[in-house]
Protein backbone atom coordinates (compact mmCIF):
# COMPACT_ATOMS: atom_id res chain seq x y z
CA UNK A 1 0.00 0.00 0.00
CA UNK A 2 2.93 2.51 1.00
CA UNK A 3 4.50 1.39 -2.02
CA UNK A 4 1.60 2.07 -4.53
CA UNK A 5 1.63 5.82 -2.54
CA UNK A 6 4.97 6.42 -2.92
CA UNK A 7 4.63 5.04 -6.62
CA UNK A 8 2.01 7.28 -7.17
CA UNK A 9 3.36 10.85 -5.50
CA UNK A 10 6.43 9.98 -7.71
CA UNK A 11 4.67 9.69 -11.31
CA UNK A 12 3.03 12.77 -10.62
CA UNK A 13 5.85 15.00 -10.18
CA UNK A 14 7.53 13.65 -12.72
CA UNK A 15 4.91 14.12 -14.88
CA UNK A 16 4.22 17.31 -13.33
CA UNK A 17 8.02 18.13 -14.38
CA UNK A 18 7.23 17.05 -18.02
CA UNK A 19 4.07 19.26 -18.12
CA UNK A 20 5.59 22.43 -16.79
CA UNK A 21 8.60 22.10 -18.69
CA UNK A 22 7.37 21.66 -21.86
CA UNK A 23 4.85 24.27 -21.08
CA UNK A 24 7.48 26.78 -20.85
CA UNK A 25 8.87 26.11 -23.92
CA UNK A 26 5.12 26.55 -25.37
CA UNK A 27 5.35 29.74 -24.45
CA UNK A 28 8.88 30.63 -24.80
CA UNK A 29 9.64 28.86 -27.82
CA UNK A 30 11.11 31.34 -31.13
CA UNK A 31 9.46 29.36 -33.49
CA UNK A 32 5.85 28.42 -33.90
CA UNK A 33 7.07 25.15 -35.10
CA UNK A 34 8.75 24.53 -31.99
CA UNK A 35 6.19 25.90 -29.75
CA UNK A 36 3.66 23.14 -31.49
CA UNK A 37 5.96 20.56 -30.91
CA UNK A 38 6.26 21.19 -27.44
CA UNK A 39 2.64 21.43 -27.18
CA UNK A 40 3.14 17.41 -27.19
CA UNK A 41 4.72 16.18 -24.22
CA UNK A 42 2.47 18.90 -22.30
CA UNK A 43 -0.33 16.92 -23.77
CA UNK A 44 0.83 13.36 -23.30
CA UNK A 45 1.43 14.36 -19.68
CA UNK A 46 -2.02 15.43 -19.08
CA UNK A 47 -3.35 12.41 -20.45
CA UNK A 48 -1.12 10.16 -17.87
CA UNK A 49 -2.65 12.51 -15.24
CA UNK A 50 -5.70 11.21 -16.41
CA UNK A 51 -4.50 7.76 -16.23
CA UNK A 52 -3.72 8.33 -12.86
CA UNK A 53 -6.85 9.57 -11.73
CA UNK A 54 -8.81 6.78 -12.95
CA UNK A 55 -9.94 8.28 -15.65
CA UNK A 56 -8.92 5.55 -18.53
CA UNK A 57 -10.92 6.51 -21.26
CA UNK A 58 -10.69 9.92 -20.80
CA UNK A 59 -6.12 9.08 -21.07
CA UNK A 60 -7.04 7.41 -24.70
CA UNK A 61 -9.54 10.46 -26.16
CA UNK A 62 -6.49 13.22 -24.97
CA UNK A 63 -4.23 10.86 -27.02
CA UNK A 64 -6.55 10.39 -29.96
CA UNK A 65 -7.74 13.83 -29.88
CA UNK A 66 -5.32 16.24 -28.37
CA UNK A 67 -2.51 14.41 -29.48
CA UNK A 68 -3.29 12.70 -32.60
CA UNK A 69 -5.53 15.41 -34.24
CA UNK A 70 -5.30 18.91 -32.68
CA UNK A 71 -1.43 18.76 -32.58
CA UNK A 72 -1.59 17.70 -36.08
CA UNK A 73 -3.62 19.95 -37.17
CA UNK A 74 -1.73 22.59 -35.53
CA UNK A 75 1.66 21.58 -37.20
CA UNK A 76 -0.22 21.52 -40.97
CA UNK A 77 -1.45 24.85 -40.34
CA UNK A 78 1.89 26.12 -39.50
CA UNK A 79 3.74 24.65 -42.99
CA UNK A 80 0.63 25.35 -44.74
CA UNK A 81 1.00 28.74 -43.28
CA UNK A 82 4.94 28.89 -44.10
CA UNK A 83 4.52 28.41 -47.55
CA UNK A 84 2.49 31.45 -48.01
CA UNK A 85 4.37 33.56 -45.40
CA UNK A 86 7.62 35.17 -46.23
CA UNK A 87 10.65 34.78 -43.83
CA UNK A 88 9.11 32.05 -42.01
CA UNK A 89 6.79 31.96 -38.61
CA UNK A 90 9.09 33.62 -36.13
CA UNK A 91 6.38 34.15 -32.98
CA UNK A 92 8.65 36.92 -30.96
CA UNK A 93 6.93 37.99 -27.59
CA UNK A 94 5.61 41.26 -26.60
CA UNK A 95 3.75 43.21 -23.67
CA UNK A 96 5.98 41.08 -21.14
CA UNK A 97 5.51 43.07 -18.65
CA UNK A 98 1.50 43.05 -19.22
CA UNK A 99 2.10 39.46 -19.60
CA UNK A 100 3.67 38.48 -16.22
CA UNK A 101 1.31 41.01 -14.11
CA UNK A 102 -1.41 39.33 -15.87
CA UNK A 103 -1.07 36.09 -15.51
CA UNK A 104 0.69 35.90 -12.44
CA UNK A 105 -2.31 37.78 -10.84
CA UNK A 106 -4.35 35.41 -11.81
CA UNK A 107 -2.45 32.36 -11.16
CA UNK A 108 -1.71 33.78 -7.73
CA UNK A 109 -5.24 34.18 -6.63
CA UNK A 110 -6.12 30.67 -8.00
CA UNK A 111 -3.40 29.26 -5.67
CA UNK A 112 -4.15 31.28 -2.65
CA UNK A 113 -7.63 30.25 -3.05
CA UNK A 114 -7.00 26.70 -3.32
CA UNK A 115 -4.43 27.11 -0.39
CA UNK A 116 -7.04 28.81 1.33
CA UNK A 117 -9.91 25.72 1.20
CA UNK A 118 -9.99 22.94 2.82
CA UNK A 119 -11.00 19.74 0.75
CA UNK A 120 -12.76 16.85 2.46
CA UNK A 121 -13.36 13.81 0.59
CA UNK A 122 -16.50 12.27 1.05
CA UNK A 123 -15.42 8.77 0.90
CA UNK A 124 -12.33 7.30 0.41
CA UNK A 125 -10.97 6.81 -3.14
CA UNK A 126 -10.82 3.66 -4.22
CA UNK A 127 -7.31 2.27 -6.70
CA UNK A 128 -8.02 3.41 -10.05
CA UNK A 129 -7.26 0.32 -11.54
CA UNK A 130 -10.69 -0.95 -9.45
CA UNK A 131 -12.66 0.88 -12.40
CA UNK A 132 -10.35 0.07 -15.33
CA UNK A 133 -12.62 -2.17 -17.09
CA UNK A 134 -16.14 -0.12 -16.33
CA UNK A 135 -14.69 3.54 -16.84
CA UNK A 136 -15.64 3.40 -20.43
CA UNK A 137 -18.90 1.38 -19.72
CA UNK A 138 -20.17 3.77 -17.29
CA UNK A 139 -19.05 7.13 -19.20
CA UNK A 140 -21.26 5.74 -22.19
CA UNK A 141 -24.49 4.96 -19.93
CA UNK A 142 -23.97 8.39 -18.65
CA UNK A 143 -23.93 10.33 -22.10
CA UNK A 144 -26.97 8.28 -23.57
CA UNK A 145 -29.27 9.11 -20.22
CA UNK A 146 -27.95 12.21 -17.85
CA UNK A 147 -25.79 14.08 -20.27
CA UNK A 148 -28.06 13.06 -23.73
CA UNK A 149 -28.51 16.88 -24.09
CA UNK A 150 -25.34 17.91 -23.71
CA UNK A 151 -23.75 15.08 -26.31
CA UNK A 152 -26.40 15.92 -28.98
CA UNK A 153 -25.64 19.63 -28.68
CA UNK A 154 -21.61 19.10 -28.91
CA UNK A 155 -22.51 17.07 -32.22
CA UNK A 156 -24.18 19.72 -33.44
CA UNK A 157 -21.56 22.01 -32.40
CA UNK A 158 -18.74 19.63 -34.36
CA UNK A 159 -21.02 19.66 -37.33
CA UNK A 160 -21.13 23.69 -36.96
CA UNK A 161 -17.62 24.13 -36.36
CA UNK A 162 -17.00 21.89 -39.38
CA UNK A 163 -18.48 23.37 -41.94
CA UNK A 164 -17.20 26.83 -40.60
CA UNK A 165 -13.69 25.96 -41.10
CA UNK A 166 -14.15 24.42 -44.72
CA UNK A 167 -15.88 27.97 -45.47
CA UNK A 168 -13.78 30.23 -43.57
CA UNK A 169 -10.65 28.52 -44.92
CA UNK A 170 -11.76 27.76 -48.55
CA UNK A 171 -10.00 29.82 -51.27
CA UNK A 172 -12.50 33.13 -52.67
CA UNK A 173 -13.37 32.30 -56.21
CA UNK A 174 -12.07 34.26 -58.66
CA UNK A 175 -14.29 36.98 -59.62
CA UNK B 1 -18.13 53.75 28.96
CA UNK B 2 -15.34 51.33 27.26
CA UNK B 3 -15.67 51.06 23.89
CA UNK B 4 -15.78 47.38 22.61
CA UNK B 5 -15.03 46.31 19.69
CA UNK B 6 -16.95 42.68 17.91
CA UNK B 7 -14.73 40.15 17.69
CA UNK B 8 -12.09 40.05 14.58
CA UNK B 9 -12.96 36.79 12.61
CA UNK B 10 -10.35 34.15 12.86
CA UNK B 11 -7.44 34.67 10.74
CA UNK B 12 -7.93 32.17 7.80
CA UNK B 13 -6.04 28.98 7.86
CA UNK B 14 -3.67 27.70 4.85
CA UNK B 15 -3.71 24.03 4.23
CA UNK B 16 -0.59 23.48 2.92
CA UNK B 17 -0.51 20.66 0.85
CA UNK B 18 1.98 17.86 2.08
CA UNK B 19 4.44 15.70 0.34
CA UNK B 20 1.97 12.99 -0.41
CA UNK B 21 -0.18 13.60 -3.79
CA UNK B 22 -3.73 14.81 -3.13
CA UNK B 23 -6.30 17.26 -4.31
CA UNK B 24 -4.67 20.46 -3.92
CA UNK B 25 -1.48 19.20 -5.78
CA UNK B 26 -3.78 19.11 -8.84
CA UNK B 27 -5.26 22.01 -8.59
CA UNK B 28 -1.69 23.97 -8.40
CA UNK B 29 -0.16 21.94 -11.14
CA UNK B 30 -3.79 23.38 -13.19
CA UNK B 31 -3.57 26.75 -11.62
CA UNK B 32 0.51 27.38 -13.17
CA UNK B 33 -0.42 25.83 -16.44
CA UNK B 34 -3.28 28.15 -16.65
CA UNK B 35 -1.22 31.10 -15.58
CA UNK B 36 1.22 29.99 -18.12
CA UNK B 37 -1.49 29.88 -21.09
CA UNK B 38 -2.68 32.57 -20.40
CA UNK B 39 1.00 34.34 -20.45
CA UNK B 40 1.28 32.63 -23.84
CA UNK B 41 -2.47 34.62 -24.69
CA UNK B 42 -1.01 37.88 -23.39
CA UNK B 43 2.19 37.95 -24.93
CA UNK B 44 2.82 36.18 -28.13
CA UNK B 45 3.01 37.69 -31.20
CA UNK B 46 1.84 34.87 -33.82
CA UNK B 47 -2.09 33.79 -33.91
CA UNK B 48 -1.16 30.23 -33.81
CA UNK B 49 0.98 30.29 -30.76
CA UNK B 50 -1.84 32.38 -29.18
CA UNK B 51 -4.05 29.32 -30.15
CA UNK B 52 -1.18 26.81 -28.41
CA UNK B 53 -1.93 28.76 -25.19
CA UNK B 54 -5.51 28.82 -25.43
CA UNK B 55 -4.82 24.40 -25.86
CA UNK B 56 -2.98 24.74 -22.57
CA UNK B 57 -5.72 26.78 -20.58
CA UNK B 58 -7.96 24.13 -21.68
CA UNK B 59 -6.23 21.56 -20.74
CA UNK B 60 -5.48 23.27 -17.54
CA UNK B 61 -9.81 23.10 -16.67
CA UNK B 62 -9.52 19.79 -17.64
CA UNK B 63 -7.28 18.58 -15.13
CA UNK B 64 -9.44 20.30 -12.58
CA UNK B 65 -12.83 19.22 -13.64
CA UNK B 66 -11.02 15.21 -13.61
CA UNK B 67 -8.98 15.95 -9.89
CA UNK B 68 -12.35 16.88 -8.49
CA UNK B 69 -14.06 13.96 -9.72
CA UNK B 70 -11.85 11.78 -8.64
CA UNK B 71 -11.04 13.21 -5.20
CA UNK B 72 -14.34 14.81 -3.96
CA UNK B 73 -16.77 12.56 -5.67
CA UNK B 74 -18.06 9.50 -3.61
CA UNK B 75 -16.42 5.82 -4.72
CA UNK B 76 -17.52 2.85 -3.73
CA UNK B 77 -15.14 -0.60 -4.13
CA UNK B 78 -18.18 -2.84 -3.89
CA UNK B 79 -21.82 -2.62 -5.32
CA UNK B 80 -22.91 -0.58 -8.52
CA UNK B 81 -24.90 2.73 -6.18
CA UNK B 82 -22.70 5.31 -6.58
CA UNK B 83 -20.98 4.82 -9.27
CA UNK B 84 -23.46 7.21 -11.16
CA UNK B 85 -22.16 10.13 -9.19
CA UNK B 86 -18.93 9.50 -9.77
CA UNK B 87 -17.72 10.27 -13.37
CA UNK B 88 -19.63 13.40 -14.22
CA UNK B 89 -16.47 15.52 -14.21
CA UNK B 90 -14.89 12.88 -16.63
CA UNK B 91 -17.73 13.66 -19.04
CA UNK B 92 -17.61 17.28 -18.75
CA UNK B 93 -14.12 16.71 -19.54
CA UNK B 94 -15.07 15.00 -22.29
CA UNK B 95 -17.03 17.73 -23.94
CA UNK B 96 -14.17 20.20 -23.13
CA UNK B 97 -11.98 18.19 -25.37
CA UNK B 98 -14.69 17.94 -28.43
CA UNK B 99 -14.90 22.08 -27.56
CA UNK B 100 -11.51 22.33 -27.51
CA UNK B 101 -11.12 20.25 -31.08
CA UNK B 102 -13.74 22.58 -32.74
CA UNK B 103 -12.19 25.66 -31.14
CA UNK B 104 -8.82 24.39 -33.36
CA UNK B 105 -10.52 23.89 -35.89
CA UNK B 106 -12.11 27.01 -36.67
CA UNK B 107 -9.08 28.95 -35.35
CA UNK B 108 -6.75 27.94 -37.57
CA UNK B 109 -9.52 28.77 -40.08
CA UNK B 110 -9.88 32.06 -38.78
CA UNK B 111 -5.62 32.51 -39.15
CA UNK B 112 -6.33 31.19 -42.79
CA UNK B 113 -8.08 33.62 -44.11
CA UNK B 114 -6.49 36.65 -41.85
CA UNK B 115 -3.20 35.58 -44.04
CA UNK B 116 -5.37 35.36 -47.33
CA UNK B 117 -6.86 38.68 -46.92
CA UNK B 118 -4.98 40.93 -44.59
CA UNK B 119 -1.35 39.42 -44.90
CA UNK B 120 -1.17 39.64 -41.24
CA UNK B 121 0.89 37.79 -38.48
CA UNK B 122 0.13 39.72 -35.46
CA UNK B 123 -3.31 39.74 -34.33
CA UNK B 124 -2.72 42.82 -32.62
CA UNK B 125 -2.38 44.18 -36.21
CA UNK B 126 -5.67 42.88 -37.50
CA UNK B 127 -7.42 46.24 -36.71
CA UNK B 128 -9.92 46.94 -40.06
CA UNK B 129 -12.97 47.28 -37.70
CA UNK B 130 -10.88 49.73 -36.09
CA UNK B 131 -9.75 53.51 -36.86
Amino acid sequence: MTAEIWFNDFAFYLIAGIILLSALGVIFARRVMHAALCLLPCLLGVAALYGLLGGHLLLAIQILVYVGAITVLILFAVMMLQRIVRGGLLAGSQHLLAGLVGAGMMSGIIMISILLTQFRPLLRPTQPSQFAGDNVRLIGELFLTKYLLPFEAISVVLLVAMVGAIILARKEPEE
Amino acid sequence: MPLSLPPLPPAPEIYLPGIHVGLSHYLLLSAILFGMGLFAVITRRHAVAVLLGIELMLNAANINLVAFSHYLSPHSNFGEMLYNTVLDGQVFALIVIALAACEAAVGLAIILALYRNLGVVNPDEVQSLKW
